[in-house]
């Protein structure tokens, strides 16, 4: 610093230094209180699944059970032979290939006999699982400083 | 010692004593609303923004790791706020232009200033400060009055050392020639 810059600095050093309202650190601890009473209690500190995973298995488990049993119950029967080993395995290759085309004929039967309303309520309920795990993992995540 | 007291209540808040966040409020807050006045203008604003400034940097605590002062943090967070602030207005700056006074000018006119009364003398440097465009009164609070280096400006306010040179440079001329003006102004009013 040169002799202008240390007489200018002197000259500077003179003014007074404006003030805030009287109360202001009162204003400012509040407000640092409110805001660490928030980060130590987040908002979903509280949350719980609304579908816990239990009941989520019991509703996957049932509706693909539910949907192995529509396309499997509608199955004509093979017809027993006792026509040798071969004549068993061509019967078995044939009896899945019309199970198979049964499957996707019933499948696509039942699909289209679904009501759209069944698939917005699929959707939705998806829609609910993703929120419900991305809300799970915030739940209990609070802020780097902890209160006393 | 400053830096070391600056920490100790640091630490203290990291630990979860809130309370000890009040002394560096108490501290710094004269400062950080000088800064935030000088920039923003309004006294309900400034005071705003120096809040503000306070719960941003009790909130981003854990991120300040030590290695410039506390008090250029501080400033550095309100700089920028009020900078962000002043575009939201779209408020520009004005430029300073080039003061032609030398530096015998300046010395005559420093003892020019000594000789009047010690309230003018705060008055006039108050009124010559204000006419300073804002971002250089910044400059000249933070260097005259609060002694930060350069290199500690240029971190608060993004400009290079040199840039901050030559507005300090300038800022500094055009002071003088405002209080000269004044003070001339004064002397023809008493005759």
């Amino acid at each position: 610093m040169n002799k202008l810059d240390k007489q200018f600095e002197d000259m500077m050093k003179g003014i007074r230094i404006d003030s805030p309202s009287s109360d202001f650190t009162l204003k400012v601890m509040s407000r640092i209180q409110a805001e660490a009473a928030v980060a130590k209690r987040p908002i979903l500190a509280d949350y719980q699944p609304v579908i816990s995973k239990k009941t989520w298995i019991i509703l996957i488990s049932g509706f693909v059970l539910l949907m192995i049993f529509i396309s499997v119950s509608g199955n004509d029967a093979a017809p027993a032979s006792n026509s040798g080993f071969w004549s068993s395995v061509a019967q078995s290759m044939n009896a899945f290939k019309t199970s198979q085309s049964s499957i996707m004929q019933k499948g696509a039967g039942i699909f289209s006999s679904v009501p759209q309303i069944a698939y917005l309520i699929v959707l939705a309920s998806l829609a609910l699982w993703t929120l419900d795990g991305f809300l799970g993992k915030f739940s209990h995540r609070s802020s780097g400083i902890h209160i006393k | 010692m400053d830096k070391n007291e600056d920490q100790y209540y640091i630490e203290a808040v990291r630990k979860g004593n809130i309370q000890a966040f009040s002394f560096l409020v108490e501290k710094y807050q004269k400062l950080i609303y000088t800064l935030a006045l000088k920039l923003l203008k309004r006294p309900e604003d400034a005071e705003e923004m120096a809040q503000d400034t306070f719960i941003k940097a009790f909130q981003k605590l854990d991120m300040y790791e030590g290695k410039s002062k506390f008090s250029t943090w501080l400033y550095s967070i309100t700089y920028n706020a009020c900078i962000s602030e002043l575009r939201k207005r779209r408020i520009e700056f004005k430029s300073l232009e080039d003061q032609r006074i030398t530096e015998q000018d300046e010395m005559k006119m420093h003892d020019y200033y000594r000789e009047t009364k010690k309230e003018d003398q705060e008055k006039y440097l108050n009124l010559a400060l204000g006419k300073l465009p804002e971002d250089d009164q910044i400059l000249v609070t933070l260097y005259y009055y609060e002694n930060q280096s350069m290199d500690e400006i240029s971190e608060i306010t993004g400009l290079t050392v040199s840039n901050i040179k030559v507005k300090i440079h300038r800022a500094r001329k055009k002071m003088y020639s405002l209080l000269h003006e004044m003070l001339n102004e004064e002397i023809y009013s008493l005759l």
